[in-house]
């Protein structure tokens, strides 16, 4: 498996889980601002450290793989997973930034701002692994 | 556009160059062993840069390592 391959496949998983979990619990439970912020804040401290922790240790096993410059593949999987979620934010940012002000405000404009972002970057994650997996001649 | 795809010979010709590896291919020619192995497999087209590359290190032509199935 590629190197790239690999932390795509780390930045997806804590993505789903951690957001995953983010969201459910917003989208269920009535909790305050304050609550809210703090668990978004805990959620995108504890991806980020889990996503640097796997893959430092993933980096120390595969030698200079890790430390290796992306080839052209890994540019071509790139721009793909890119220009893919490019529509997905967009698509995100018309429902938040134009449709929904009319009937929302406060805080589900902003989770609903977070959901487009986490969306769009699941979706290039994904688009990335899914190329990688089953070829991808852009 | 038309169908078909693109095949090679790169596993034969590899075989053939002194029994050379994936990993020696692609360090030859800039990009890594699981990028040759992609394009072995059918599921990555190089650009037409690393095609001629490819070809130059085998001491190929073009035409003899890469193919259009139409």
């Amino acid at each position: 498996m590629a190197w790239r391959e690999k932390t795509a496949w780390i930045t997806l998983v804590a993505m789903v889980l951690t957001y995953g979990a983010y969201f459910t619990l917003v989208s269920g439970v009535p909790l305050s601002t304050l609550t809210m912020l703090e668990l978004f804040g805990a959620v995108t401290v504890f991806q980020v450290i889990a996503v640097v922790i796997v893959t430092a240790v993933l980096a120390a096993l595969s030698s200079d793989e890790a430390l290796a410059k992306p080839d052209e593949r890994d540019r071509a999987v790139a721009r793909r997973g890119a220009s893919i979620a490019y529509f997905v934010l967009m698509a995100g940012v018309i429902t938040v930034g134009v449709v929904m002000p009319f009937r929302d405000a406060g805080w589900r404009l902003t989770n609903a701002a977070l959901f487009a972002l986490v969306l769009a970057e699941t979706v290039r994650y994904l688009t990335v692994v899914v190329s990688y997996r089953r070829g991808w001649h852009g | 556009m038309g169908e078909g795809r693109l095949s090679n010979q790169l596993r034969t010709l590899r075989f053939l160059a002194g029994e050379m590896t994936q990993a020696e291919l692609g360090a030859k020619i800039g990009v890594t062993r699981q990028t040759i192995a992609a394009i072995e497999q059918g599921k990555y087209s190089p650009t037409l840069e690393a095609a001629f590359r490819i070809a130059s290190v085998l001491g190929k032509r073009l035409d003899e390592v890469f193919q259009w199935e139409g």
